[in-house]
């Protein structure tokens, strides 16, 4: 009676199931590996899937090739995101971060090589991880989130630091400003934060949503994205996506865009962002849309620029979100293709 | 030194005397061997070392006294001569003395060689002795080797251990205090118990066999009495046949329809066969249960026996149809010449002639519906088709939006997946259909009713797919194999359309039927209310904006139904577009969304509405209630309520416009929005009651 029961279940059910996964799906997070020939990419399902770019661009490019090379389960709950060191693969979600060597999961035996969690308070809820910031400089990891605080954990010893403490909702996304070793924070309270890393202290605020020229309260007071190159900083989200000049803290160009972005980042002379919409933008400083390169997800959450001088002809733009596709750019003009779950 | 020489000499003399008399030894023993003794006991008086002395001591006087001759002769003189002679008898009496110690010695020679004679003698008597006891401790090693490699029977028996031993033994053959500590009588004691044993075995195996041989007697008697019983109930029966007829006695009845199963073409005997078989085996197993009021699956056969019987008279082989009835057609035409099309015609229906028997299968459900399928076979294209029907226990108002869904035409569709029964399952048939003009089979299903492919595994037919695989020969195997998987499956099917008729009837009347075995998955609150649920045709779901996705993954084929649900709470308005695969509830319906409320949000545009969707779509494992399972669409529904309640509800209160929330927040939520695409807590938490993230 068991077996048959088990028969009864037509095949069709697991083929449709999957394609419901797939048109569900949502990548969150990418990380390119240190050599610069592989992207890995998150999902909400909690999985990581590992792509070959160098095998994905190359000249006898099959259609298997832009497949991932290997999946796995990393988390349980989304993976929100990832970053790389010369040798690890770290990735976050619910409230954990795991490490991953890069050289074993290239081999295909993926297990974790350590997990830690910051130290939250209790409650109902686990807390996600939004937000991974490497500091190469001190080795630090800092981890940011939904506990509205910004946990720096010593990638040498595992240990949690120190937490910083201000915002009053979570925490969207960190920038780090390198040049003095500051961290930027934007979240949900709308907020963009500088933190001291030396003094572990906050040493200013600017609330976005308080300048008019910027705010848009249909969409809300939330910094979803922001980059930094030291001087400048840029942030968008439920507010218009703005170039700020730091030292001043005054807003210097509004880019006209109506969807909220998600993603942003400076590219040579250009600032790239994404978001709602198919589209990734290309910005002048000036505020100037110089193109708008058409996707294939109607929605955008992270761009990666693989930038590893180790593989020169990987150097690519890839850009995911609401779909179980990673575009791939090759340059800035057009999808060359898409790498699919 | 000179007495002791005297003293000495005296007893030379004596034996000087005894030794010339030797030769008179025979003549007087005694005193001889008196003599003899005295010399011999004189041996072992003196001391060998003295003698030494005293030789050494006569041959130095010797010596002197041959030097002081050597010296008088060479001296010369007178008186010379004198002397001479007295050392003469000086050394005269040494040479005695030197004699006497010569026979000594060579008494104590031979006394010496005596001795070691003796001793020798004696070693050799030992040695022998030593040998023998050799020998013989050899030979009793020997022996002991061979006593203790000596195997004994009763070590080749097997015995019971020693605890059951100790258990069952009576206590006059375990004797537990002896055997105890000595394992040899304890071997004893348990070999007694064997022998004990094994006669009382013996002894049964005797009365077994005397046993057995009473019932072989007793069978004989018996058999004789039944074989003289057999012609008795041949006249009985024959004798009861009038009444059986004329009481409508089931024995006939399965007896004649075995009988009619005999004309059935093979695919559909396979079938009957395989059915029936299936049908008396749920029975049984039914059987140990309480009474059910009747059977699960009934056969049964339809058609006329003579029109078969008339197949079958023409003495070309009936596998050979195609040929025969061209023959056939070939007469027609000769004899009537009929214009060209309805030569077709005729012909195309000679094609899709269908065997005039047909199987009939009623397969009931728990809840007394009846799905009657009624298997056809076409004999020219060696494929079968099945109709059918559904019938419930109690009258069913129809409700609008069902129609589809008992509906003969779709009601079997895709029971396997892609199995929608449109096209010939037979590779074949396409090259007699383009002879006839027939493009497709889709045109005469309504008619001939549906080939599908588990009808023709039903039937034991089976056809290649795209490579080649099995010629087509009717197979029991194939059809047994099958019978048990599809009956399930068509139980299922009916049990699932059944239940979502019902849950239509409501839904049409904006009620969203939630079994009270499901209450725990949604808060007690729902303000959203569905308004709207009507059918819409698969064209109509593909040309709607919102649907691309579901299209292009290949989700909406035309065997599915589609429907549109309209869910209102205030001035928001939720469409949402459902396909309900066949497969239903093992596929889960699919729902794709788009809210009128502020603008229109899409998937597209919104990522919450993403995640609704895939809150109805993807979890909908939660949402399946009890197994099996029946009540996912009315519960997804109820979800999709729920989920705008809480997409209303938290949706972040726009400061720059005046005046109160349209939605104040009412449900419990940890936090508003998580993660980088700010989603909602759409996750309800059944017994605390609030909502979570996933």
């Amino acid at each position: 009676m068991e077996r048959a029961a088990q028969q009864a279940v037509p095949l069709g059910q697991m083929e449709v199931f999957q394609a419901l996964q797939r048109l569900h799906m949502t990548i969150f997070s990418q990380s390119v590996s240190p050599c610069g020939k592989f992207l890995a990419a998150g999902n909400n399902y909690g999985q990581i899937a590992i792509f070959s770019l160098s095998a994905a661009l190359s000249s006898e490019a099959k259609e298997e090739s832009k497949k991932p090379m290997v999946t796995f389960q990393a988390h349980d709950g989304p993976v929100y995101s990832m970053v790389s060191t010369d040798r690890h693969l770290l990735s976050a979600g619910d409230g954990e971060v795991k490490a991953w060597l890069w050289a074993e999961i290239l081999k295909k035996g993926c297990k974790e090589l350590w997990r830690r969690q910051p130290p939250y308070r209790t409650s109902l809820e686990v807390p996600e991880i939004n937000a991974l910031l490497l500091v190469p400089k001190e080795n630090l990891l800092i981890l940011a989130g939904g506990d509205c605080q910004l946990h720096a954990m010593d990638l040498e010893t595992g240990t949690f630091m120190w937490a910083l403490r201000g915002h009053t909702d979570y925490i969207h996304c960190l920038a780090l400003r390198e040049r003095s070793p500051e961290v930027l924070s934007g979240g949900e309270d709308g907020a963009v934060r500088l933190w001291d890393l030396r003094t572990a202290k906050e040493v200013q605020t600017i609330e976005v949503y308080k300048h008019e020229e910027c705010s848009r309260p249909h969409n809300g007071r939330w910094i979803g994205c922001l980059a930094t190159d030291s001087d400048w900083m840029v942030c968008g989200g439920g507010p218009a996506l703005t170039l700020w000049h730091l030292r001043s803290s005054t807003p210097t160009t509004i880019f006209p865009m109506r969807a909220p972005q998600k993603h942003v980042t400076f590219y040579q002379d250009l600032i790239l962002s994404a978001g709602q919409g198919r589209c990734v933008n290309q910005w002048q400083l000036s505020g100037e849309l110089k193109a708008q390169v058409p996707g294939s997800s109607p929605g955008l959450l992270s761009l990666s620029l693989n930038q590893q001088p180790a593989a020169p002809e990987c150097k690519v733009l890839t850009a995911a979100g609401n779909s179980c596709r990673v575009d791939v750019f090759t340059n800035l003009g057009y999808r060359a293709f898409s790498l699919s779950f | 030194m000179s007495s002791e020489s005297s003293k000495k000499r005296k007893p030379k003399v004596i034996r000087s005397d005894g030794a010339p008399a030797e030769g008179k030894r025979t003549r007087s023993d005694t005193e001889q061997e008196g003599k003899c003794y005295s010399e011999e006991a004189e041996v072992d008086l003196r001391d060998p070392g003295r003698d030494y002395e005293l030789y050494k001591y006569t041959c130095q006087e010797l010596q002197r006294l041959m030097a002081e001759i050597q010296d008088l002769k060479s001296r010369g003189g007178k008186d010379a001569a004198v002397e001479i002679e007295d050392r003469r008898i000086q050394s005269c009496v040494h040479f005695m003395t030197l004699k006497k110690l010569n026979r000594l010695a060579h008494i104590r020679l031979k006394k010496g060689r005596d001795q070691t004679h003796e001793a020798k003698q004696k070693v050799d008597a030992y040695h022998l002795q030593l040998q023998n006891l050799l020998y013989e401790v050899m030979h009793l090693q020997k022996e002991i080797t061979k006593c203790l490699e000596f195997k004994s029977k009763h070590e080749e028996i097997d015995l019971v251990s020693l605890e059951e031993f100790y258990k069952e033994a009576p206590p006059d053959i375990s004797k537990a205090e002896v055997t105890m500590g000595d394992p040899h009588q304890q071997t004893l004691a348990r070999l007694d118990w064997e022998l004990e044993q094994r006669k009382r075995l013996a002894e049964k195996y005797r009365e077994c066999l005397s046993n057995k041989e009473k019932i072989l007697k007793e069978i004989e008697v018996k058999k004789e009495y039944l074989s003289s019983l057999q012609p008795r109930l041949n006249s009985i029966m024959q004798a009861s046949l009038p009444v059986q007829e004329y009481l409508f006695m089931p024995f006939d009845q399965a007896h004649k329809q075995y009988e009619t199963a005999r004309h059935l073409p093979p695919p559909l005997y396979v079938l009957f066969v395989q059915a029936t078989a299936y049908g008396q085996a749920c029975a049984h197993r039914k059987s140990s249960q309480p009474p059910r009021q009747d059977k699960m699956l009934s056969v049964a056969i339809e058609g006329s026996v003579d029109e078969a019987k008339a197949l079958f008279k023409p003495p070309e082989d009936s596998q050979d149809d195609e040929s025969d009835s061209d023959a056939e057609e070939e007469q027609t035409t000769k004899r009537r010449r009929p214009t060209l099309g309805v030569q077709l015609d005729d012909k195309r229906k000679e094609m899709l002639k269908r065997h005039p028997l047909s199987v009939l299968l009623d397969l009931k459900c728990k809840d007394d519906s009846v799905l009657h399928l009624t298997f056809y076979y076409l004999m020219n294209l060696n494929i079968m088709t099945v109709k059918a029907k559904v019938t419930t226990a109690t009258e069913l108002i129809t409700p609008i939006s069902a129609g589809d869904l008992l509906s003969p035409d779709s009601v079997l569709s895709c029971l396997y997946p892609g199995d929608h029964g449109k096209k010939t399952p037979n590779p074949a048939n396409q090259y007699q259909f383009d002879k006839v003009g027939i493009l497709t089979l889709r045109d005469y299903v309504l008619d001939l009713g549906h080939p599908y492919l588990w009808v023709q595994k039903l039937g034991g037919l089976h056809f290649p797919k795209e490579q080649p695989q099995h010629t087509v020969i009717t197979d029991h195997s194939l059809s047994a194999s099958h019978m048990e998987t599809t009956m399930k499956l068509l139980k299922t099917r009916v049990q699932s359309r059944l239940a979502l008729h019902k849950q239509f009837a409501s839904l049409e009347h904006g009620i969203v039927p939630v079994t009270s075995d499901c209450h725990y998955l949604f808060p007690a609150k729902v303000v959203s209310r569905l308004v709207k649920w009507v059918t819409i045709a698969h064209e109509d779901y593909t040309e709607l904006h919102f649907t691309k996705d579901i299209v292009e993954a290949g989700l909406a084929g035309d065997t599915n139904l589609y429907y549109m649900a309209l869910v209102e709470r205030g001035t928001a308005k939720l469409q949402a577009a459902v396909v309900l695969n066949p497969g239903y509830s093992s596929i889960p319906p699919i729902f794709q969304l788009c809210l009128n409320w502020k603008g229109e949000k899409t998937n597209n545009n919104d990522d919450n509405i993403r995640a609704m969707e895939s809150e109805v779509n993807v979890c909908f494992k939660e949402l399946c209630g009890p197994r099996p399972g029946h009540q996912l669409l009315t519960n997804q529904l109820q979800r999709l309520c729920v989920l705008l309640d809480v997409y209303l509800e938290t949706e972040s209160h726009d400061d720059s416009v005046e005046g109160p929330k349209e939605f104040p927040q009412e449900k419990m939520c940890l936090r508003l929005f998580r993660g980088p695409s700010r989603m909602k807590p759409f996750k309800y938490n059944h017994p605390q009651g609030f909502f979570s993230h996933r």
